[in-house]
Protein backbone atom coordinates (compact mmCIF):
# COMPACT_ATOMS: atom_id res chain seq x y z
CA UNK A 1 0.00 0.00 0.00
CA UNK A 2 2.62 2.44 0.91
CA UNK A 3 4.59 1.44 -1.96
CA UNK A 4 1.90 2.10 -4.54
CA UNK A 5 1.65 5.63 -2.66
CA UNK A 6 4.79 6.64 -3.28
CA UNK A 7 4.52 5.59 -6.52
CA UNK A 8 1.74 7.38 -7.40
CA UNK A 9 3.22 10.78 -5.75
CA UNK A 10 6.33 10.46 -7.39
CA UNK A 11 4.24 10.18 -10.75
CA UNK A 12 1.99 13.48 -9.74
CA UNK A 13 5.27 15.07 -9.10
CA UNK A 14 6.90 14.31 -12.01
CA UNK A 15 3.72 15.67 -14.25
CA UNK A 16 3.34 18.90 -12.11
CA UNK A 17 7.06 19.65 -12.89
CA UNK A 18 6.70 18.71 -16.40
CA UNK A 19 3.60 21.52 -17.21
CA UNK A 20 4.24 24.15 -14.89
CA UNK A 21 5.36 27.35 -16.51
CA UNK A 22 5.44 30.74 -14.46
CA UNK A 23 3.20 33.80 -16.10
CA UNK A 24 5.42 36.73 -15.89
CA UNK A 25 3.31 38.51 -18.22
CA UNK A 26 1.58 40.20 -15.28
CA UNK A 27 4.34 40.72 -13.33
CA UNK A 28 5.48 42.56 -16.42
CA UNK A 29 2.97 44.67 -16.43
CA UNK A 30 2.96 45.46 -12.52
CA UNK A 31 6.69 46.48 -13.62
CA UNK A 32 6.28 48.62 -16.14
CA UNK A 33 3.69 50.63 -14.55
CA UNK A 34 5.79 51.00 -11.13
CA UNK A 35 8.99 51.77 -13.19
CA UNK A 36 6.64 54.30 -14.77
CA UNK A 37 5.26 56.14 -11.88
CA UNK A 38 9.37 56.12 -9.98
CA UNK A 39 10.37 57.58 -13.77
CA UNK A 40 7.24 60.51 -13.61
CA UNK A 41 8.06 61.18 -9.82
CA UNK A 42 12.35 60.73 -10.01
CA UNK A 43 13.56 64.30 -9.45
CA UNK A 44 16.62 65.39 -11.26
CA UNK A 45 17.12 67.95 -9.13
CA UNK A 46 21.05 67.85 -8.03
CA UNK A 47 21.04 68.33 -4.47
CA UNK A 48 21.43 66.73 -1.20
CA UNK A 49 19.18 68.76 0.81
CA UNK A 50 16.12 66.38 2.20
CA UNK A 51 13.72 66.49 5.14
CA UNK A 52 15.65 66.21 8.19
CA UNK A 53 13.71 63.69 10.73
CA UNK A 54 12.23 66.22 13.63
CA UNK A 55 12.56 69.25 11.52
CA UNK A 56 9.24 70.76 10.58
CA UNK A 57 9.53 72.47 7.01
CA UNK A 58 7.02 74.80 6.21
CA UNK A 59 5.65 74.55 2.70
CA UNK A 60 5.69 77.04 -0.21
CA UNK A 61 4.33 77.54 -3.32
CA UNK A 62 8.23 78.22 -5.05
CA UNK A 63 9.31 76.14 -7.68
CA UNK A 64 12.99 76.92 -7.59
CA UNK A 65 14.97 74.26 -7.11
CA UNK A 66 17.78 74.35 -4.64
CA UNK A 67 21.45 74.21 -6.01
CA UNK A 68 23.81 72.23 -4.06
CA UNK A 69 25.55 74.95 -1.53
CA UNK A 70 26.64 74.90 1.83
CA UNK A 71 23.79 73.61 4.66
CA UNK A 72 22.54 75.05 7.48
CA UNK A 73 20.07 73.47 9.54
CA UNK A 74 18.30 75.51 12.65
CA UNK A 75 15.82 73.57 14.93
CA UNK A 76 14.39 74.98 17.87
CA UNK A 77 16.97 73.42 20.42
CA UNK A 78 20.26 73.15 17.77
CA UNK A 79 22.05 74.46 15.25
CA UNK A 80 23.60 71.84 12.53
CA UNK A 81 26.15 72.79 9.44
CA UNK A 82 27.24 70.57 7.06
CA UNK A 83 25.94 67.66 9.37
CA UNK A 84 27.73 68.62 12.30
CA UNK A 85 25.77 69.67 15.51
CA UNK A 86 27.83 73.51 16.37
CA UNK A 87 25.65 75.04 18.49
CA UNK A 88 22.65 73.94 21.40
CA UNK A 89 20.45 76.84 22.76
CA UNK A 90 19.55 76.98 25.89
CA UNK A 91 16.13 76.50 27.21
CA UNK A 92 14.58 79.48 28.86
CA UNK A 93 14.21 78.43 32.99
CA UNK A 94 10.84 79.59 33.54
CA UNK A 95 9.82 77.44 30.32
CA UNK A 96 11.16 74.22 32.56
CA UNK A 97 8.25 71.52 32.15
CA UNK A 98 5.82 73.05 29.72
CA UNK A 99 5.41 71.60 26.31
CA UNK A 100 6.20 74.97 23.96
CA UNK A 101 9.61 76.06 25.37
CA UNK A 102 11.76 78.50 24.44
CA UNK A 103 15.24 78.45 23.33
CA UNK A 104 17.73 81.16 22.99
CA UNK A 105 21.75 81.91 22.26
CA UNK A 106 23.82 81.68 25.01
CA UNK A 107 25.04 84.93 25.61
CA UNK A 108 28.91 83.63 25.56
CA UNK A 109 28.22 82.18 21.98
CA UNK A 110 27.50 85.53 20.80
CA UNK A 111 29.23 88.67 20.07
CA UNK A 112 28.57 92.18 18.21
CA UNK A 113 25.96 93.17 20.87
CA UNK A 114 24.31 89.95 20.23
CA UNK A 115 24.68 89.59 16.55
CA UNK A 116 27.15 87.58 15.62
CA UNK A 117 26.96 83.58 16.48
CA UNK A 118 30.33 82.77 17.35
CA UNK A 119 30.52 79.29 16.90
CA UNK A 120 28.61 79.59 13.39
CA UNK A 121 31.23 82.45 12.61
CA UNK A 122 33.99 80.14 12.48
CA UNK A 123 32.34 77.23 10.77
CA UNK A 124 31.16 79.43 8.26
CA UNK A 125 34.90 80.77 7.97
CA UNK A 126 36.81 77.40 7.84
CA UNK A 127 34.07 76.53 4.91
CA UNK A 128 34.90 79.64 3.36
CA UNK A 129 38.94 78.93 3.01
CA UNK A 130 38.25 75.16 2.45
CA UNK A 131 35.78 76.27 -0.71
CA UNK A 132 38.52 78.81 -1.50
CA UNK A 133 41.16 76.62 -1.46
CA UNK A 134 39.44 74.21 -3.38
CA UNK A 135 39.13 76.75 -5.98
CA UNK A 136 42.58 78.03 -6.15
CA UNK A 137 43.65 74.58 -6.99
CA UNK A 138 40.52 73.72 -9.83
CA UNK A 139 41.72 74.19 -13.11
CA UNK A 140 38.67 76.30 -13.97
CA UNK A 141 39.80 80.06 -14.07
CA UNK A 142 37.78 83.06 -15.28
CA UNK A 143 38.90 85.58 -18.03
CA UNK A 144 41.61 87.01 -16.44
CA UNK A 145 43.24 83.36 -15.45
CA UNK A 146 42.18 84.34 -11.60
CA UNK A 147 40.94 81.48 -9.61
CA UNK A 148 36.59 81.25 -9.54
CA UNK A 149 35.40 83.91 -6.83
CA UNK A 150 33.47 82.22 -3.51
CA UNK A 151 29.78 82.04 -4.78
CA UNK A 152 28.97 83.06 -1.14
CA UNK A 153 25.52 81.08 -0.81
CA UNK A 154 24.05 79.75 2.27
CA UNK A 155 21.27 77.52 2.39
CA UNK A 156 19.19 77.81 5.68
CA UNK A 157 16.74 75.58 6.61
CA UNK A 158 14.56 76.14 10.03
CA UNK A 159 12.21 74.40 11.55
CA UNK A 160 8.86 76.67 11.08
CA UNK A 161 9.04 77.16 14.38
CA UNK A 162 12.10 79.22 14.55
CA UNK A 163 12.01 82.96 15.06
CA UNK A 164 12.89 85.65 13.22
CA UNK A 165 15.25 86.69 15.61
CA UNK A 166 17.73 83.66 15.54
CA UNK A 167 17.63 84.20 11.96
CA UNK A 168 18.39 86.88 11.82
CA UNK A 169 21.84 86.57 13.79
CA UNK A 170 22.18 83.45 11.08
CA UNK A 171 22.56 86.17 8.35
CA UNK A 172 24.47 88.61 10.29
CA UNK A 173 26.98 86.09 11.02
CA UNK A 174 26.94 84.69 7.58
CA UNK A 175 27.18 88.35 6.11
CA UNK A 176 29.98 89.12 8.28
CA UNK A 177 31.39 85.71 7.38
CA UNK A 178 31.24 86.75 3.26
CA UNK A 179 28.19 84.61 2.39
CA UNK A 180 25.71 87.41 0.24
CA UNK A 181 22.89 84.67 -0.83
CA UNK A 182 20.82 83.10 1.30
CA UNK A 183 18.51 80.35 0.58
CA UNK A 184 15.21 79.46 2.49
CA UNK A 185 14.60 76.06 2.21
CA UNK A 186 10.66 74.95 2.58
CA UNK A 187 8.77 72.02 1.28
CA UNK A 188 7.13 71.69 -1.75
CA UNK A 189 3.25 72.67 -1.77
CA UNK A 190 1.12 71.40 -5.11
CA UNK B 1 3.70 9.56 -53.19
CA UNK B 2 2.66 12.15 -50.21
CA UNK B 3 4.57 15.53 -50.25
CA UNK B 4 6.08 16.56 -46.78
CA UNK B 5 4.84 19.26 -45.16
CA UNK B 6 7.07 22.87 -45.86
CA UNK B 7 9.01 24.63 -43.59
CA UNK B 8 6.08 27.53 -43.86
CA UNK B 9 3.86 25.47 -42.85
CA UNK B 10 5.37 24.01 -39.62
CA UNK B 11 6.58 27.48 -38.51
CA UNK B 12 2.97 28.55 -38.57
CA UNK B 13 1.99 25.89 -36.00
CA UNK B 14 4.80 26.70 -33.50
CA UNK B 15 4.14 29.13 -30.96
CA UNK B 16 6.80 31.87 -30.46
CA UNK B 17 7.66 32.24 -26.74
CA UNK B 18 9.65 35.47 -25.94
CA UNK B 19 11.59 35.07 -23.21
CA UNK B 20 10.94 37.78 -20.55
CA UNK B 21 13.66 36.56 -17.77
CA UNK B 22 16.26 39.10 -18.48
CA UNK B 23 13.65 41.75 -19.24
CA UNK B 24 12.18 41.18 -15.83
CA UNK B 25 15.53 41.36 -14.39
CA UNK B 26 16.49 45.25 -15.52
CA UNK B 27 13.23 46.10 -14.47
CA UNK B 28 13.84 44.73 -11.12
CA UNK B 29 17.35 46.71 -10.77
CA UNK B 30 15.52 49.73 -12.79
CA UNK B 31 12.99 49.10 -9.56
CA UNK B 32 15.85 48.77 -7.08
CA UNK B 33 17.87 52.42 -8.28
CA UNK B 34 14.89 54.25 -8.44
CA UNK B 35 13.64 53.70 -5.18
CA UNK B 36 16.68 54.30 -3.66
CA UNK B 37 17.74 57.30 -5.70
CA UNK B 38 14.32 59.33 -5.90
CA UNK B 39 13.22 62.01 -3.12
CA UNK B 40 9.61 61.95 -2.66
CA UNK B 41 9.39 65.34 -0.73
CA UNK B 42 10.31 68.21 -3.21
CA UNK B 43 12.56 70.50 -1.14
CA UNK B 44 12.16 74.08 -3.37
CA UNK B 45 14.06 77.51 -2.39
CA UNK B 46 13.54 81.05 -1.78
CA UNK B 47 16.59 83.49 -2.37
CA UNK B 48 17.29 86.32 -0.53
CA UNK B 49 20.54 88.29 -1.20
CA UNK B 50 22.48 90.23 1.98
CA UNK B 51 21.70 93.75 2.20
CA UNK B 52 24.50 95.91 1.05
CA UNK B 53 24.76 99.47 0.85
CA UNK B 54 27.65 102.26 0.89
CA UNK B 55 27.53 105.98 0.50
CA UNK B 56 27.47 106.29 -2.77
CA UNK B 57 24.50 104.21 -3.13
CA UNK B 58 22.48 105.95 -0.32
CA UNK B 59 23.27 109.83 -2.18
CA UNK B 60 21.80 108.20 -5.26
CA UNK B 61 18.86 106.97 -3.68
CA UNK B 62 17.65 110.03 -1.81
CA UNK B 63 18.40 111.65 -5.24
CA UNK B 64 16.13 109.48 -7.53
CA UNK B 65 13.37 108.36 -4.19
CA UNK B 66 12.84 105.00 -5.58
CA UNK B 67 9.70 103.54 -4.67
CA UNK B 68 11.74 101.16 -2.10
CA UNK B 69 8.69 99.27 -0.56
CA UNK B 70 8.53 98.22 2.81
CA UNK B 71 6.42 95.16 4.59
CA UNK B 72 7.01 95.85 8.57
CA UNK B 73 5.26 92.92 10.42
CA UNK B 74 4.44 94.22 14.37
CA UNK B 75 2.89 92.41 16.68
CA UNK B 76 -0.61 93.42 16.24
CA UNK B 77 -0.60 95.15 12.84
CA UNK B 78 1.33 94.60 8.92
CA UNK B 79 2.54 98.04 7.22
CA UNK B 80 3.20 98.29 3.42
CA UNK B 81 5.01 102.59 3.35
CA UNK B 82 7.70 103.94 1.46
CA UNK B 83 10.54 105.71 3.10
CA UNK B 84 10.57 108.10 0.58
CA UNK B 85 6.92 108.83 0.62
CA UNK B 86 5.81 107.22 -3.26
CA UNK B 87 2.43 105.60 -1.95
CA UNK B 88 0.69 106.35 1.07
CA UNK B 89 1.29 104.10 4.03
CA UNK B 90 -1.48 101.31 4.19
CA UNK B 91 -1.56 99.87 8.33
CA UNK B 92 -2.78 96.17 7.71
CA UNK B 93 -4.79 94.65 10.93
CA UNK B 94 -3.70 91.06 11.70
CA UNK B 95 -6.70 88.60 11.03
CA UNK B 96 -8.28 87.24 14.22
CA UNK B 97 -7.22 84.26 15.36
CA UNK B 98 -9.59 80.68 15.18
CA UNK B 99 -9.15 79.65 18.42
CA UNK B 100 -9.67 81.84 21.27
CA UNK B 101 -6.31 80.96 22.82
CA UNK B 102 -4.64 81.84 19.28
CA UNK B 103 -1.67 84.37 18.81
CA UNK B 104 -2.82 87.02 16.00
CA UNK B 105 -1.25 87.17 12.55
CA UNK B 106 -0.39 88.68 9.68
CA UNK B 107 -3.56 88.83 7.04
CA UNK B 108 -1.91 87.42 4.21
CA UNK B 109 -4.30 87.94 1.90
CA UNK B 110 -4.95 91.15 2.67
CA UNK B 111 -1.31 92.15 1.77
CA UNK B 112 -1.52 89.95 -0.72
CA UNK B 113 -4.54 92.50 -2.47
CA UNK B 114 -2.22 95.93 -0.84
CA UNK B 115 1.10 94.31 -2.82
CA UNK B 116 -0.88 93.53 -6.35
CA UNK B 117 -2.41 97.06 -6.14
CA UNK B 118 0.78 98.28 -6.01
CA UNK B 119 2.16 96.55 -8.53
CA UNK B 120 -0.65 97.95 -10.48
CA UNK B 121 0.82 101.38 -9.63
CA UNK B 122 4.54 100.17 -9.97
CA UNK B 123 4.49 97.27 -12.47
CA UNK B 124 8.59 97.75 -13.00
CA UNK B 125 9.10 97.24 -9.23
CA UNK B 126 10.41 93.90 -8.55
CA UNK B 127 11.93 94.46 -4.66
CA UNK B 128 10.16 94.60 -1.49
CA UNK B 129 12.14 95.47 2.27
CA UNK B 130 11.05 92.78 4.52
CA UNK B 131 11.18 93.99 8.23
CA UNK B 132 9.61 91.04 10.33
CA UNK B 133 9.03 91.35 14.28
CA UNK B 134 11.35 89.03 16.07
CA UNK B 135 9.21 87.18 17.30
CA UNK B 136 8.07 86.09 13.89
CA UNK B 137 8.29 82.33 13.64
CA UNK B 138 10.25 80.89 9.81
CA UNK B 139 6.74 79.30 8.73
CA UNK B 140 5.08 83.40 8.75
CA UNK B 141 7.48 84.30 6.75
CA UNK B 142 7.88 81.78 4.10
CA UNK B 143 4.39 82.47 3.60
CA UNK B 144 4.59 86.29 3.77
CA UNK B 145 7.22 85.94 1.23
CA UNK B 146 5.47 83.39 -1.30
CA UNK B 147 2.49 85.57 -1.04
CA UNK B 148 5.06 88.77 -2.13
CA UNK B 149 6.87 86.81 -4.88
CA UNK B 150 3.66 85.01 -7.03
CA UNK B 151 0.91 86.11 -8.54
CA UNK B 152 -2.15 83.66 -7.94
CA UNK B 153 -4.47 82.80 -11.07
CA UNK B 154 -7.69 84.78 -8.91
CA UNK B 155 -5.70 87.81 -8.79
CA UNK B 156 -6.17 90.26 -11.62
CA UNK B 157 -3.86 90.04 -14.89
CA UNK B 158 -0.87 92.84 -14.60
CA UNK B 159 0.94 93.96 -17.17
CA UNK B 160 3.96 95.70 -18.29
CA UNK B 161 5.16 97.75 -21.06
CA UNK B 162 8.32 96.53 -22.65
CA UNK B 163 10.50 99.07 -23.64
CA UNK B 164 12.10 97.21 -26.47
CA UNK B 165 9.40 96.55 -28.11
CA UNK B 166 6.79 98.78 -26.92
CA UNK B 167 4.20 95.82 -26.64
CA UNK B 168 2.52 94.65 -23.42
CA UNK B 169 3.31 91.97 -21.37
CA UNK B 170 2.22 90.04 -18.54
CA UNK B 171 3.78 90.26 -15.22
CA UNK B 172 4.56 86.67 -13.72
CA UNK B 173 5.66 87.94 -10.58
CA UNK B 174 4.93 89.86 -7.95
CA UNK B 175 7.95 91.38 -5.68
CA UNK B 176 10.43 88.28 -6.35
CA UNK B 177 13.34 89.92 -4.71
CA UNK B 178 12.93 90.05 -1.16
CA UNK B 179 15.33 91.35 1.14
CA UNK B 180 15.00 91.74 5.20
CA UNK B 181 15.43 95.36 6.34
CA UNK B 182 16.12 94.61 9.91
CA UNK B 183 19.40 92.51 9.89
CA UNK B 184 21.46 95.23 11.91
CA UNK B 185 19.36 95.82 14.78
CA UNK B 186 19.66 94.17 17.97
CA UNK B 187 16.68 94.11 20.13
CA UNK B 188 14.25 91.25 20.74
CA UNK B 189 14.88 87.80 22.26
CA UNK B 190 15.40 84.56 20.05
Amino acid sequence: MSFRKSIRGRRGRRRVSSHFELQLTSMMDVLVIIVVFLLKSYSTATNQFSAMAGVQLPYSFSQDSPPDSLHLILTPEAMTFENERILEFTRSAGDVGTSDASYSLRPSDTDEGGRRVIPLYDALIKARNKSELLRAKSTKRDAQGNPLPFEGVLAIQADKRVHYDTIRRVMYTAGAAGYKVFRFLAMKKE
Amino acid sequence: MLKRPTSKRKSKNQQIELNLVPILDTMVTLIGFLLFTTSFLAIVSIESPFPETNSAQVEKKIKERPLQLTLSLREKESELWSPFERIPSKVIPHATPELPTGVPQPDIKKIHDALIAIKQQFPEETQLILVPNPSANYDLLIGVMDTARAIEPTDPPLFRKNPKSGNSETIKTLFPEIIFGNLLETEGGA
